[in-house]
């Protein structure tokens, strides 16, 4: 098969042209979404336990059920246009994680469940970076920037329990606002 | 040298394998998506998958959502070595070694 120089470069502008149009629908699956949900729930979480502390557990259990709603809602519609098949082996490495996590690890390392004023900030911060190492063990098995957002927040939250436990709060709302930036980031500019 | 593939080179084809190609490894699309996406036609879409499918390029899965019939196309890895060494080629017509 022979054709043009001018052919060829036609056939190559096509290429880009399609490849564009598809860029631009996987970008409304990149995971911002997910990212704009739990963004505002941690703004909201971190508001109610900043000015109410352990008054605000029924609340927040309450938000972040509609969260885990909300998110199995977003996978399901955007499951019907493009999706990935599902990883079993990644699924068991969040379900013994979460199950260790909720379960063994407290049992082990003692009572995460007492809130009392003192505990109520470390339980808060255990379970973020309970949920944190999901992401990052997400973004190592599919090689994508999630490690980056649990890694940071990790980091984050550890460091101020250590070494600033009368700014956790503070932080967890600033943490709230980074992963909602983040969302407009990967949306808006990453290419 | 790479060659270019006649199956490939139509231009519906083309566009079809360029927008499967952007998508990662294991991901699926589904029919209408892409045909809004690329605005293809049912029956052109149709057509162009088939003969794709035929060649190995393609795989094309069907399976019901929410009680509905539902078609996923993804690229096999046959087809995006194909896709690829297209490319290539059609860059050496641009620019010969």
């Amino acid at each position: 098969m022979n054709i043009s120089p001018d052919e060829a470069a036609s056939a190559l502008q096509e290429i880009d042209a399609s490849r564009a149009a598809m860029r631009r629908a996987i970008q409304t699956h990149r995971g911002h979404l997910y990212l704009w949900l739990w963004g505002g729930i941690w703004i909201a979480t971190s508001v109610l336990n900043w000015m109410y502390e352990t008054g605000a557990l029924r609340a927040m259990l309450w938000i972040d059920g509609a969260g885990m709603l909300a998110t199995v809602v977003i996978g399901t519609v955007q499951g019907r246009q493009i999706r990935s098949r599902i990883d079993r082996r990644f699924l068991g490495v969040c379900a013994v994680l979460l199950v260790f996590g909720y379960c063994i690890w407290p049992l082990l390392l003692g009572d995460l469940h007492s809130y009392d004023f003192r505990s109520y900030r470390g339980a808060y911060g255990y379970f973020t970076v309970l949920w944190m190492q999901l992401y990052m063990v997400a973004g190592i098995w599919f090689d994508n920037f999630w490690f980056w957002v649990g890694l940071g927040v990790t980091v984050l939250i550890v460091a101020t329990l250590l070494l600033a436990p009368a700014l956790f709060w503070a932080v967890t709302l600033l943490l709230g606002f980074v992963l909602l930036g983040s969302g407009f980031y990967i949306r808006y500019c990453w290419r | 040298m790479n060659e270019l593939d006649s199956i490939i080179h139509q231009p519906a084809r083309l566009q079809i394998m360029s927008a499967l190609c952007q998508l990662g490894g294991s991901a699926r699309v589904d029919f209408t998506y892409l045909k809004d996406s690329l605005g293809l036609t049912d029956g052109n879409l149709g057509a162009h998958l088939s003969t794709l499918e035929t060649s190995g390029y393609i795989g094309v899965e069907k399976e019901f959502v929410a009680r509905r019939p539902k078609t996923f196309v993804a690229v096999t890895p046959a087809g995006r070595k194909a896709f690829a060494n297209h490319v290539a080629a059609l860059q050496a017509i641009l620019v010969p070694k």
